[in-house]
């Protein structure tokens, strides 16, 4: 019994480490990196600062694992471990002080810095920006997809569908409306306003995608289970086939030329607020009565819950993000067709969403970082890559069958809260 | 334990931030990145491309490497899988160029990915050339994005033409994949062409259909009856031995004319007797090939067990234009991006590059001009050369 305990007293070290001082410790070990990754790479052996913890060069170059796992342990383990245990004390302090203020307030300092640790550590390469960005845009789309999924549920399989209509409405907007393109005539406004204007474009894709919801719920939610599915599931191909044969949108060719709008304060603004409306919607009275349609529509309904109301606007509500981060994803690749929106795309999010854990919030965040961070690391495997990480599914599903971290929603209170307790429950 | 290791860490952090930065790479090897669907819709293609690109590889470790002004500069290829999405496509080329310092990317090959992944490749002003990629986006505005193929805009006259002149036909029917950009787009490029020639509603029947549909009876019992002397379909391989089939259990005996999609090895096999003496445009034939081509088909096949397909063959020249224009700058300086902008010049400059799917000339743009053939399938089952057609 002897290792366990060494390690259960090593961890407890840092049991009494509150939030912020986790990210204090993020922000040192990221700003070291900024200032002598470089050289630190080059005298641990490495050509590089490895752009994924190292996950990236494991698979190419299998003699380079000791040097990146030095690498690491340097640049985020020590420095993070010791920063974390050395400023238990003031952190706990800070974090009590923080906690007065109003809880808004808070959560914007908490933002703020959580941003700051992001852009570091993604300015150090321009690859580690766009996998940051495409992972939050898939922790929108995940998350989107729990609301109906995990808390309402039912099995939607038309997310791909909804987040192609916002992509479309998001490029067309901002191709008409600032771009000169063949299709769309010359731009109709200065470029300049783009950025001011790219909310609108998003929130009208979130919009449109809505609507189409709209059109799957009103008449599948009169039917139950599997039928949702099916219908869902025509829905998707519906809408795959309409975009091929609309020339408008150029059909199978695709839109591209998006303007470089969708940078990282962008994306992560937008994963925020995504985050925090659908945290809110899931915790609310709706959310709750969600829940008690889910567990047993009838009973739910014999409580006065309006089971049709209710369903219909987690329905459209989770149709709304899925557009939103359609029109952020075809702005960050700058590129859009309908073939991007398929089958493949739906297995991907379901896996993210089943892998992370049912009716979570944490868990669709787990879900979308850990199958993001997979299929990077596990490129060069080539085809052994999809056989992995479908693997990795069905064991998850064997010994966690509702995934990873299920039925956790957030709470910011508890999160922020200061680690004063001797052995509290973490 | 933990007053002593902190001040230890900050120390040595100190020391390596002085240490020295590494030997400034003063070009030690060139690292020219190839962006493949080795997984996902097409993993034959992405097989072809990786193939040529080792066989590529394997001649240059033989010489040694490049030989650039007077030195010989050993190459590394940089293999990355995109999974025939356009995500990842942009994905492996912002890793390629940013994180592994490549100083040409070749690939991707289908449209869909080549115009996402050229706009990152012109951001970072790093040379690309794309073999297969016909979508005139892909290097439309876009000084480093070049291709090696020639364009569906300059394939569907090529083919209308042909078809004129060779059957004095004026009445054509076309069948193609909506769903699917390269069909669709050289289904309209052609349509057009043979309008311009014959008149509106000489295309007395345009049929479509989807990616994966398997019967095309409704569509070919429209075409048989519309009176059309020919039928055209731009489709891959693997549908065009279906749509061949069907057509002639139907009672269709009039030729049957297609793309360079055509071209695999695959055809013949899938199709049998039916598609004999068909024809189709494409890059090279391999039958009846002579010098270099040949030589490349006769290594490719003994190494890898099949005759290679347009692909293979785009991408040797696609290695090769690469590796010319890294030697046409006479010299690479150790700093990527001033290589960079040299072999993008060098590229631009290329004139009558002797590939072994025809010659190639850059003038301006990243399209080359070259000339298509037109390949009759033999009644053995062979690609033939039938005749040259050049712009």
């Amino acid at each position: 019994m002897a290792p366990p305990t060494t390690f259960r007293t090593f961890r407890a070290g840092w049991s009494r480490v509150p939030l912020i001082g986790w990210l204090f410790g993020a922000l040192l070990a990221v700003t070291l990196e900024r200032l002598v990754g470089g050289p630190l790479a080059a005298a641990v052996g490495l050509p590089k600062i490895p752009a994924l913890f190292g996950l990236d060069i494991m698979l190419k170059k299998p003699l380079l694992i000791p040097n990146a796992f030095l690498y690491v342990l340097l640049v985020y383990g020590l420095p993070m471990g010791f920063a974390t245990r050395a400023s238990i004390a003031p952190a706990n302090r800070l974090a009590a002080g923080l906690l007065r203020l109003p809880i808004t307030v808070t959560t914007f300092v908490y933002i703020v810095f959580l941003y700051v640790i992001f852009h570091v550590w993604a300015e150090v390469n321009d690859y580690r920006a766009l996998v940051l960005k495409l992972t939050l845009i898939a922790i929108m789309f995940t998350l989107s997809l729990n609301v109906i999924n995990g808390y309402m549920g039912e099995f939607s399989c038309s997310h791909p569908g909804f987040m192609a209509l916002g992509a479309y409405c998001a490029s067309v907007f901002s191709l008409g409306l600032f771009v000169d393109t063949r299709f769309f005539g010359t731009a109709l406004l200065p470029p300049a306003l783009g950025p001011f204007v790219f909310p609108v474009a998003l929130l009208l894709g979130g919009l449109l995608a809505a609507a189409g919801a709209l059109i799957v719920a009103v008449p599948s939610f009169r039917t139950r289970g599997d039928y949702l599915a099916i219908i869902s599931l025509a829905f998707l191909f519906i809408v795959k086939s309409l975009i091929e044969n609309l020339e408008y949108v150029r059909g199978p060719r695709g839109l591209s030329g998006q303007p470089d709008w969708a940078n990282l304060p962008t994306v992560f603004l937008w994963t925020v607020a995504c985050i925090w409306s659908i945290n809110n919607f899931v915790t609310s009275t709706i959310g709750k009565a969600l829940n008690a349609v889910r567990d047993n529509e009838m009973a739910a309904n014999a409580m006065t819950v309006d089971t049709r109301r209710t369903k219909m606007v987690a329905f459209l509500f989770a149709a709304f993000w899925a557009g939103i981060a359609g029109g952020l994803f075809a702005h960050v690749l700058r590129y859009v067709n309908p073939g991007t929106f398929g089958i493949q795309s739906l297995a991907e999010v379901l896996a993210m969403v089943y892998f992370g854990g049912l009716n979570s919030v944490y868990g669709s965040i787990v879900g979308a970082v850990s199958i993001s961070l997979l299929g990077e690391a596990l490129r060069p495997l080539e085809i052994f890559k999809w056989i992995i990480i479908p693997l990795l599914l069905i064991l998850v599903m064997i010994y966690r069958p509702t995934g990873l971290i299920a039925f956790k929603d957030v709470d910011v209170t508890a999160l922020f809260r200061p680690r004063t307790g001797p052995d509290e429950e973490v | 334990m933990r007053k002593g290791l902190l001040p230890g860490i900050f120390v040595l952090a100190v020391v390596m931030s002085f240490a020295p930065s590494g030997p400034l790479q003063a070009a030690q090897t060139i690292k020219i990145g190839i962006n493949a669907p080795l997984t996902g819709d097409i993993p034959k293609v992405g097989e072809g491309t990786k193939f040529a690109a080792q066989m590529w590889l394997e001649d240059v470790k033989k010489a040694g490497g490049i030989t650039v002004g007077k030195r010989k500069i050993p190459v590394e290829l940089v293999l990355e899988d995109n999974e025939s999405k356009a995500e990842s496509a942009v994905k492996v080329a912002t890793k390629m160029i940013t994180e592994d310092d490549v100083l040409v990317m070749i690939g991707p090959q289908a449209s869909k990915q080549a115009v996402p992944a050229g706009g990152i490749a012109n951001n970072y002003k790093t040379p690309m050339i794309s073999p297969w990629s016909t979508n005139p986006d892909t290097t439309k505005d876009r000084p480093y994005v070049f291709r090696a193929c020639f364009l569906d805009p300059f394939q569907g006259p090529v083919l209308a033409n042909f078809i004129t002149s060779e059957f004095k036909f004026t009445k054509a029917a076309v069948l193609y994949d909506v769903a699917s950009d390269y069909p669709k787009g050289l289904a309209e490029f052609f349509k057009q062409a043979w309008e311009k020639l014959h008149g509106k509603g000489s295309v007395v029947a345009y049929e479509s259909f989807t990616t994966k549909d398997t019967d095309f009876s409704s569509q070919l019992t429209k075409i048989i009856n519309s009176g059309a002397q020919v039928l055209f379909t731009p489709q891959y391989y693997n549908e065009v031995a279906l749509i061949v089939q069907q057509a002639h259990q139907l009672g269709w005996k009039k030729p049957i004319v297609g793309s360079d999609s055509w071209g695999s090895a695959e055809l013949v096999n899938l199709c049998g007797k039916d598609c004999y003496g068909d024809f189709f445009s494409t890059h090279y034939a391999a039958a009846g090939a002579k010098g270099a081509t040949k030589a490349f088909i006769d290594r490719y096949k003994a190494k890898y067990g099949y005759v290679p397909d347009d692909v293979a063959a785009l991408t040797w020249d696609s290695m090769n234009l690469a590796q010319t224009a890294i030697r046409n700058t006479g010299g690479l300086t150790g700093d990527l991006k001033k290589d960079r902008e040299n072999v993008r010049n060098a590229l631009a400059r290329i004139k009558k590059f002797k590939g072994i799917t025809g010659e190639m000339t850059f003038s301006g743009t990243g399209d080359p001009s070259k000339c298509a053939v037109i390949v009759k399938i033999s009644d053995k089952g062979e690609f033939t050369f039938f005749k040259s057609v050049c712009p």
